[in-house]
């Protein structure tokens, strides 16, 4: 049972249209609302158009490409817009999607027209999302990330590429036309005024829809930073059992002590939450930090339901069937009295939430729940992330940017069991091909984007 | 407000340490280590002040006996039903349980409404109330109309007081001792009940009134929101006026005078009026425009719990149809694993649905022609499972011109190992499985089953759906998913859910109304209607 079966009972087709300046986190927003959809299964994609407008050729436009008083660069970009709806239609036939994203400006009521138009013609749902902005240093911040990150400023230097930047925004304020409730009253729209200080909603008219904008009320555009750990090595770890509440061993209170020297030399003077699950064996990893603590019943481990406690090779012994059904389809199968990697992700809603929300947020949690949060940033498909190697002992920070998440991981150098089951045995162990294939931290400290 | 009460508010901090009741790292305790601590399970503090761990029994036979006879023999709305203190019971959409019974850390909430008269905050209140307790908060909403019971209807007085400024001394003494208690009670449902979302259902249109309960409730640690409905349509504003004179307030007096003291109630508020602004400092809203047609959402700071009412408004309208249940016909082998089309007996049992139901919506459009406004004249929709025999019971809707579609979301509970099984057969080949489900029969899961909670869970999207639509919808499906869709709308407990009974020989409507919904049930074949109240 699929949960884009769930969301999409009805084969509705959505398109959201990014509306607004330059350099008002409208990439940022579009590639939240991939990663998050495509999380809960839900077919996804986002069609950029200035990627579109590269492949007609303009790949390093300077400012005055975007001056509308230029009727040949107006064409231009027009027919990139084409091209990127063309494409999008496409998908939406090709692979049956059900959310595509438009990654663009669409900052003039005559192109939204004509986009709503477009979209009933092909029996879709048009949706703006306007991100309107007047505070300066959340604008500049972006625009460093853009200069630094586009591949249409990777020539110039910072400065010059600041200069030309903010000569682009200008023309696009010449033309700018927000939403006005008065006279796009007919359609759906969400307007969100300095990210979240003021959220207008119009006329939304399906379920898919509330669950996006939903969504997107909890982004913080903030640059901020997650940092993510399994327990210490727990006396069930060492006992190679699954599940329980058992305490840490003493390598695992090593490992919570060394977490907070860890914490104060790589988050100098930061204030962190720290968010545990309710189980002992995270609690006590996080005893020797001075941080506020917060316990969520949502971060408790996969419940192993009757093998709770036992080894996997005592579970191959005993519920042989199940310990092959579980490897032949670890996302969906769900231990007997148990829950499946899809009800953990479905009991996570409230903290994915809230920690789009937050700022600095330590959390302690378990091997099972840190693959689905893991999976969720960094986009990893379902099909992959129950086998992901997440290594005890591991400190994570995740930094999400408009372009991807980036990842630092830092080991403790405190040695634990290895937790790792690859498919097809009950042996555990990180030294197999598999898991090296599989371990997201490759190296003592890797930068990773997601994809 | 005694320094008492006050100290019996646990601030964030004390809940974390003292309300989740999680036994800290200071006693490790004994070798077990094995988890007790479940998803639906939480443990609760013994009165010795300590804390000790055991699996919450869902409820004990006695009760939910009570319980259910309370909703099967009457089927009453169950969302007035007050939140008491020690009652753990969890709800049918919640997803996991917690030690202070508070959910997502979203600490205390007051939600108060604003708007003039005829403006659907009753309606906004007990919705907002039915949905947050489907996900498990504990919430209560205080309607001010249960305040001004016993004043005479007629008096002078009565319409001083429902002025948001009283004239008279006796109206302002009136006013003044009217909200102190409402207050008092919020307060306690806070403390005593251990209550997370209250709902202020009153006018509350003066920005000074406003400013007051924000000040209250804020040095309480409660944080407060504001919902201001605002409702520019005549054509809204007329159909709430009907709606409002059907309420107690007006049930002996004529049509005509209960419309002319309605209208009064709103002219004499309408030039008091100080709709919400971005001056009101500090303080987060949402205007709730024309019936969910737009919101405006301002400053607000308080997450989960609020995005998601929001979210629930997003999906709210004004619903003018009612929600009919129905069982499909039957089929030969009247087997899970068989997907079959409807026999003799099937088809003959859809034509007289049919004809059932849409002499039904027959009788109410003629009612609503003589002039009857609580009637209504929407359209029909039919849902119906993807199964053969499901969707084959509404072929004659088909042919009558009405819409059916099929609705994958409408799956039965789907059996796992237990399908086509008897009672007597699953005790004997699962006998273990079959006495662990008797413990818990919503959460329970047999082997490679659904338990009634994934249902619901899985069927969220088609709750919201049924609160946007405004046609009548006749859902024809299997038992196990009706038993979930009317434990929304009756607000039913998760003891009550798989208990319900839908036979064959009936169908159920539910219509709409501010104060709580309604269950008819009509006989098939004869139309005859049994008005259980």
């Amino acid at each position: 049972m699929g949960f884009r079966i769930i969301a999409n009972d009805q084969d509705v087709r959505i398109c959201v249209f990014m509306v607004g300046l330059p350099a008002r986190g409208k990439s940022f927003i579009s590639q939240k609302i991939v990663r998050y959809l495509s999380w809960l299964s839900i077919k996804v994609k986002c069609f950029n158009v200035g990627s579109f407008r590269r492949q007609l050729g303009i790949t390093q436009p300077d400012a005055e490409f975007f001056n509308f008083a230029n009727q040949e660069y107006v064409n231009i970009r027009r027919q990139s817009v084409i091209n990127t709806m063309e494409s999008m239609f496409q998908w939406f036939e090709d692979e049956n999607g059900t959310v595509a994203i438009l990654d663009g400006t669409s900052i003039t009521c005559e192109r939204r027209t004509w986009l709503v138009e477009e979209c009933e013609k092909h029996n879709i749902q048009p949706m703006f999302l306007e991100s309107w902005s007047d505070n300066e240093d959340l604008i500049m911040e972006n625009v460093k990330e853009i200069n630094t990150k586009s591949p249409d400023y990777a020539h110039l230097d910072v400065a010059s590429a600041t200069r030309d930047f903010m000569k682009k925004i200008e023309y696009y304020e010449k033309v700018y036309e927000t939403f006005d409730s008065e006279k796009d009253g007919h359609l759906t729209y969400v307007k969100m005024v300095n990210v979240s200080d003021e959220v207008i909603i119009n006329k939304i008219e399906t379920y898919l829809q509330s669950r996006i904008v939903f969504y997107v009320m909890n982004i913080r555009i903030k640059p901020r930073c997650i940092w993510l750990s399994r327990h210490g090595e727990s006396i069930y770890n060492v006992e190679q059992k699954i599940g329980g509440d058992s305490i840490l061993s003493e390598r695992g209170l090593a490992y919570a002590r060394k977490l907070k020297d860890m914490i104060e030399e790589n988050a100098p003077g930061e204030t962190l939450t720290v968010w545990t699950s309710t189980l002992k064996r995270t609690q006590e990893t996080a005893q020797f930090l001075s941080f506020k603590k917060l316990q969520w019943k949502a971060l408790d481990e996969l419940d192993a339901g009757v093998c709770d406690g036992m080894t996997y090779e005592e579970i191959e012994a005993k519920y042989p069937e199940d310990f092959k059904a579980r490897d032949a389809d670890k996302y969906e199968y769900r231990y007997r009295g148990g829950e499946s990697y899809r009800d953990v992700v479905i009991r996570l809603e409230p903290v994915i939430m809230e920690l789009e929300r937050q700022e600095n947020i330590l959390i302690i949690t378990h091997q099972a729940v840190l693959r689905c949060i893991y999976a969720y940033f960094m986009n990893v498909p379902q099909e992959e992330s129950p086998w992901m190697a997440i290594p005890l002992h591991t400190l994570m920070k995740l930094e999400p940017k408009a372009y991807g998440t980036k990842v630092t991981a830092l080991k403790a150098n405190i040695p634990a069991v290895s937790t790792y089951k690859e498919k097809g045995t009950s042996q555990v162990g990180e030294n197999t091909k598999e898991s090296q294939l599989h371990n997201i931290l490759r190296r003592d400290s890797e930068v990773a984007l997601s994809r | 407000m005694s320094a008492q009460q006050k100290s019996n508010i646990l601030s964030d901090e004390e809940e974390l340490l003292n309300g989740l009741g999680s036994q800290l790292l200071s006693h490790p305790s004994s070798n077990n280590m094995a988890r007790l601590n479940k998803r639906w399970t939480h443990t609760v503090p013994n009165h010795n002040g300590g804390h000790h761990r055991r699996a919450r029994t869902i409820a004990t036979p006695t009760s939910s006996f009570t319980d259910l006879s309370r909703h099967q023999q009457h089927l009453i709305d169950g969302v007035h039903d007050p939140v008491i203190m020690n009652d753990d019971t969890l709800s049918p959409g919640q997803l996991y349980s917690t030690d202070s019974g508070k959910l997502f850390h979203a600490g205390r909430i007051l939600v108060v409404l604003v708007g003039l008269p005829a403006t659907s905050k009753t309606l906004l209140s007990v919705a907002i109330t039915r949905y947050t307790r489907w996900l498990g908060v504990r919430t209560e909403s205080f309607h001010i109309s249960k305040y001004k019971a016993d004043v005479d209807k007629g008096s002078d007085l009565s319409l001083d007081i429902q002025s948001a400024a009283p004239v008279t001394e006796e109206g302002k003494q009136f006013k003044k001792t009217m909200i102190k208690s409402i207050v008092r009670d919020m307060i306690m449902f806070f403390i005593e009940n251990r209550g997370q979302l209250a709902i202020y259902d009153a006018l509350n249109i003066l920005a000074s009134d406003r400013e007051e309960l924000n000040r209250v409730f804020s040095k309480l640690g409660v944080k407060v929101l504001f919902i201001e409905s605002i409702m520019n349509d005549a054509e809204l504003v007329h159909r709430n006026i009907e709606m409002a004179i059907q309420s107690n307030d007006y049930v002996e007096c004529s049509k005509e005078e209960a419309i002319e003291r309605y209208m009064k109630r709103l002219t004499i508020n309408e030039p008091l009026y100080e709709t919400m602004t971005k001056e009101e400092k500090g303080v987060s809203f949402i205007k709730y425009i024309n019936f969910g047609e737009k919101l405006v959402v301002m400053n607000n700071q308080y997450g989960y719990l609020i995005n998601k009412i929001v979210f629930f408004l997003m999906n709210l309208r004004d619903k003018k149809g009612c929600v009919y249940f129905a069982r499909c016909g039957t089929s030969d082998k009247d087997k899970y694993i068989d997907d079959e089309y409807l026999n003799e007996e099937g088809l003959e049992y859809s034509k007289l649905l049919t004809e059932t139901m849409l002499r039904r919506l027959e009788d109410k459009k003629k009612r609503a022609e003589q002039g009857d406004k609580d009637e209504n004249i929407s359209p029909l929709i039919v849902w119906t499972s993807p199964r053969k025999r499901t969707y084959d019971s509404g072929r004659f809707f088909l042919e009558r011109g009405i819409p059916v579609t099929k609705r994958n979301l409408l799956k039965q509970l789907n059996p796992g190992a237990i399908a086509d099984l008897s009672k007597d057969e699953i005790k004997e080949k699962y006998p273990a499985e079959y006495k662990e489900s008797l413990r818990d029969p919503y959460h329970y899961r047999f082997p490679r089953a659904e338990s009634y909670h994934d249902l619901a869970v899985r069927m969220e999207p088609l709750l919201l759906e049924l609160e946007h639509t405004s046609n009548n919808v006749l859902i024809i499906a299997h038992e196990s998913t009706i038993r979930v869709l009317f434990g929304y709308l009756m607000a039913c407990t998760c003891i009550e859910v798989p208990n319900l009974k839908f036979t064959r020989d009936h169908i159920i409507e539910i219509s709409f109304s501010p104060f709580c919904n309604k269950v008819r049930r009509i006989s098939i074949p004869d139309g005859a209607i049994n008005y259980v109240v």
